[in-house]
């Protein structure tokens, strides 16, 4: 058999009954430890602040001698300045645990957890869950009726044994619903995008300090937001609302007075008083999407209603006081900005603590088919219509979605408008290939706009190459074609097309022909001068 | 090994520590490789506990003894004693044991011992639950004697439950027991009581005594009490003996918290008053101690009341060895009689 030890903390109120024979007939839960008939220990580590409790020390281990001969008694002098006091007693403990030899081949330990403050019963079961102490806990309970000699009961829990492990799953389970609550339903694969998920999660149920949220536009930085929110009100128990406001929408003389108030009479307009969106979170979460839009005077008052939790409306003296929590989101590059001058630096510092990076949808191509079944749900959900895709349809749309082609640009707000679009325009409730092929069509044409200069008009391959001529375009020769085209489109003639596309070369007299020129690369694809221009 | 093993229902009749006992007892008597099943089976903690295990142990030491399963909650022990050494012996076995105990398992072996043994037990001497040392003293060891033995005890320090911290030494030799017959008490000579208090106050050692000299008529001087100070207890015990020519009778009281000292003394009184008043020469303690040392000495006989599921099981295991036989048959109407032959 094993030998038996059992570390425990000695009871300063339950083990400390006096120094009088009176002792014997009230319950110690350390030396009821030695009295046990169906438990034999061969050792007891006992732990204790020597100083304060020598003498209470010499009693416990000398009566402790008396019941149970055959154990062997070591104190542990632990100083802990608060027994009360988390952070201490948990590396107290697990210093002490990091520094014990554990012979667990000839040893089963536990963990007497009677004994000791409330932080150190759950300093013992944290350290003995996660194996730093690799014992079981040792639960120690007085008789009904206290009678000399009378031990008690005690129970033993081993945390790792199989019928803990729905409270273990319980646990797991609560953490994959707030992670997944967090993605919104999401069985989210990308493992860069989940691990920021987890850390969310523990900074959002913990932390009250700013977050920062950065990525492109689409990214899901606002529902994240309100998922965060959603989850503080259940952790932190907030009681206020979640305020979302996009700074690139508050310009002007506008901006101060909907973020901070203004009190009636502060500039001409001003027929009332007006809270202010600062006031409307007052102990809630204030989502400022797009922060870097935000004008300098607007930062510096945002910087002191943060810090100070106080805040003068526009035109006032009396301060607004609001206690919000605050996630600030943004697509730029906040540090740049700073460079700039054109976003304070303080600022930054206070909002750069919690600072996560939602990737686009091209960093995310493999979360692109959970989403796909996510927008599909969520249409049901609005519509009240089960939309599915054909298998072949669906290979072909993920095939597209996920390629090397397919830019999203607005990334997932793109892929669920294009869901959206292929959901409606589905025929009881299949989705095609047929209508993929369309969706596919419309999507380049869109991208194709977008991928210069936003003013201009998309050029639309397929019907300039045909649908399978499009299909055959290289991203190289898209880019490329795409410009000559636009240049086509603007000049009357040829050889003035020609001339503007060379220019350079022109300058440089490297060239001399440049409507053959430019005849020549049309003609590979197939193409004329005045069929560009149709 | 030259011996069969011998299986041993461990929940058969009561006594599951008395059966563990009587059995590595008479396992070293006769050299025998035993293995106990079931032990305590259908009890609520089942098995082995730490009291049985302080006497395996100590059974274990004078027997060299090869064993296996001796720990807390075991059901099945076995036990292959390889020699009986005598000599000197010490044994520390806390709360959980009885000191008397102790001795039960490892005395009659040692009779049989090559040499003198000196044995110091240090635990419990007086638990409510295993006989007293007062009771050993006064009613088992003078009739072992008779028989043969040259034991003596000295009980140095009184242990109470549960602080313990008592000491026994007993001095046994090798003695070869012979048969004796207990079939009257013999003249009385006398009715005794001793109160024991520790940590309690000592009117009530006072009050019991002298309510066990009211109820039997005695003397001042039949009667003593004794403060053990503090160092054991609290506690309180009470003794009372009636002693005859050929058998003495003791009786044991506890003190409880909340139970006024004449109820104790009443106790032990009306006890004490029913063998009196009884035919059993052998009060029932006293029998179930007898059984072994009689069968060891191959023969004898006592007259007892109404036998115990305790004694009729403790007879059976005796009968399961090689040694003699005891037989138990009524005797008149509320006595009888058990015979070693």
């Amino acid at each position: 058999m094993k030998r038996q030890v059992v570390f425990g903390f000695i009871g300063t109120q339950l083990d400390a009954t006096g120094g009088g024979a009176g002792r014997w007939e009230k319950w110690r839960p350390t030396v009821s430890l030695g009295m046990h008939e169906d438990l034999a220990l061969d050792r007891i580590e006992l732990l204790v602040d020597q100083r304060r409790f020598k003498a209470l020390t010499s009693q416990v281990v000398a009566d402790l001698k008396t019941v149970s001969p055959d154990t062997a008694v070591r104190v542990h002098d632990l100083y802990l300045a608060d027994p009360w006091d988390f952070e201490q007693v948990y590396s107290a403990l697990f210093d002490f645990v990091r520094a014990y030899t554990f012979d667990a081949e000839h040893e089963d330990y536990y963990v007497h957890i009677t004994t000791g403050t409330h932080v150190v019963q759950i300093c013992w079961f944290l350290l003995a869950e996660s194996r730093y102490l690799p014992g079981r806990l040792l639960q120690a309970s007085p008789p009904r009726k206290q009678k000399a000699g009378d031990p008690g009961s005690y129970a033993i829990i081993d945390l790792d044994l199989a019928r803990y492990d729905p409270i273990a799953q319980r646990f797991a389970n609560l953490r994959a619903d707030t992670t997944e609550f967090l993605k919104s339903g999401i069985e989210t694969r990308s493992a860069m995008f989940n691990r920021m998920i987890e850390q969310i999660e523990r900074v959002a149920g913990k932390s009250k300090s700013p977050m920062l949220l950065m990525g492109p536009t689409g990214a899901g930085k606002s529902q994240l937001a309100r998922n965060v929110f959603e989850l503080k009100k259940q952790r932190q128990n907030l009681k206020g609302r979640f305020v979302e406001v996009n700074c690139a929408t508050l310009r002007g003389d506008g901006a101060g007075s909907a973020l901070f108030g203004h009190v009636r009479g502060a500039f001409t307009g001003a027929q009332s008083d007006r809270a202010g969106l600062l006031k409307s979170a007052d102990g809630g979460l204030l989502f400022l999407d797009e922060i870097g839009e935000l004008g300098l005077d607007e930062q510096a008052m945002l910087l002191r209603a943060i810090e100070d939790k106080r805040f003068p409306p526009l035109g006032g003296d009396r301060e607004i006081e609001s206690d919000f929590q605050l996630i600030a989101g943004t697509n730029r590059d906040l540090a740049q900005s700073v460079r700039e001058g054109r976003f304070r630096d303080d600022l930054f510092a206070r909002l750069n603590l919690w600072t996560f990076y939602l990737p686009g949808l091209k960093e995310r191509s493999e979360d692109i088919e959970p989403n796909l079944d996510f927008e599909l749900a969520r249409y049901a959900r609005n519509h009240g219509e089960q939309v599915r895709f054909n298998r072949e349809a669906r290979e072909r749309f993920l095939k597209f979605a996920t390629g090397i082609d397919a830019q999203w640009p607005g990334n997932f707000r793109d892929l669920g408008a294009s869901i959206t679009r292929m959901a409606t325009l589905s025929e009881s409730g299949r989705i095609t290939t047929a209508v993929v092929d369309e969706e596919i069509a419309r999507l380049r044409r869109l991208w194709t706009g977008r991928a210069t200069d936003a003013g201009e008009d998309a050029i639309d391959f397929s019907a300039l190459l045909g649908h399978d001529g499009a299909e055959r375009l290289d991203r190289f020769d898209r880019a490329q074609l795409a410009e000559v085209v636009r240049v086509c489109r603007q000049c009357r003639t040829l050889a003035e097309a020609g001339r503007v596309l060379f220019q350079a070369s022109r300058e440089r007299k490297a060239s001399s022909n440049d409507g053959d020129r430019l005849r020549k690369y049309l003609a590979r694809f197939g193409l004329e001068f005045e069929r560009c221009r149709a | 090994m030259d011996k069969q093993l011998l299986v041993i229902d461990g929940a058969q009749g009561e006594g599951g520590g008395q059966i563990l006992r009587t059995a590595l007892s008479l396992s070293i008597l006769e050299q025998r490789p035993i293995r106990i099943e079931r032990i305590r089976a259908g009890r609520a903690k089942p098995g082995l506990m730490r009291q049985h295990l302080t006497c395996v142990k100590a059974a274990a030491a004078i027997s060299a003894a090869d064993v296996r399963g001796a720990e807390p909650g075991s059901t099945t022990l076995e036990f292959v004693p390889q020699a009986l050494v005598g000599g000197a012996q010490h044994f520390a076995i806390g709360t959980a044991g009885s000191a008397m105990l102790v001795l039960q398992t490892v005395l009659p072996p040692l009779l049989r011992a090559d040499g003198p043994s000196r044995i110091t037990i240090e635990g419990g001497t007086h638990n409510m639950l295993a006989p007293s040392a007062s009771f050993i003293e006064r009613c088992f060891l003078p009739i072992l004697r008779r028989m043969g033995a040259e034991v003596e005890l000295e009980v140095e320090r009184v242990g109470l439950y549960p602080a313990g911290g008592g000491r026994i030494v007993a001095k046994i030799a090798p003695s070869a027991l012979r048969p004796l017959a207990l079939d009257a008490r013999g003249e009385r000579r006398g009715i005794g009581a001793e109160a024991l208090v520790a940590a309690v106050p000592e009117h009530v050692a006072l009050r019991e005594i002298t309510r066990v000299a009211d109820r039997f008529k005695l003397r001042r001087e039949q009667v003593s009490h004794r403060d053990l100070g503090t160092r054991t207890g609290p506690g309180n015990v009470l003794s009372v003996w009636a002693e005859f020519d050929q058998v003495c009778e003791l009786v044991t009281s506890y003190g409880e918290r909340g139970v006024a000292a004449e109820t104790v003394a009443d106790r032990a009184a009306d006890a004490l008053q029913a063998w009196l008043e009884s035919e059993a020469v052998v009060g029932g303690h006293l029998a179930d101690q007898l059984l072994l040392p009689m069968a060891m000495a191959g023969g004898g006989t006592f007259v007892c009341g109404e036998p115990s599921a305790h004694l009729r099981s403790n007879a059976e295991l005796i009968n399961r060895f090689d040694g003699a036989r005891i037989g138990i048959r009524a005797e008149g109407r509320h006595a009888h009689r058990v015979t070693a032959s």
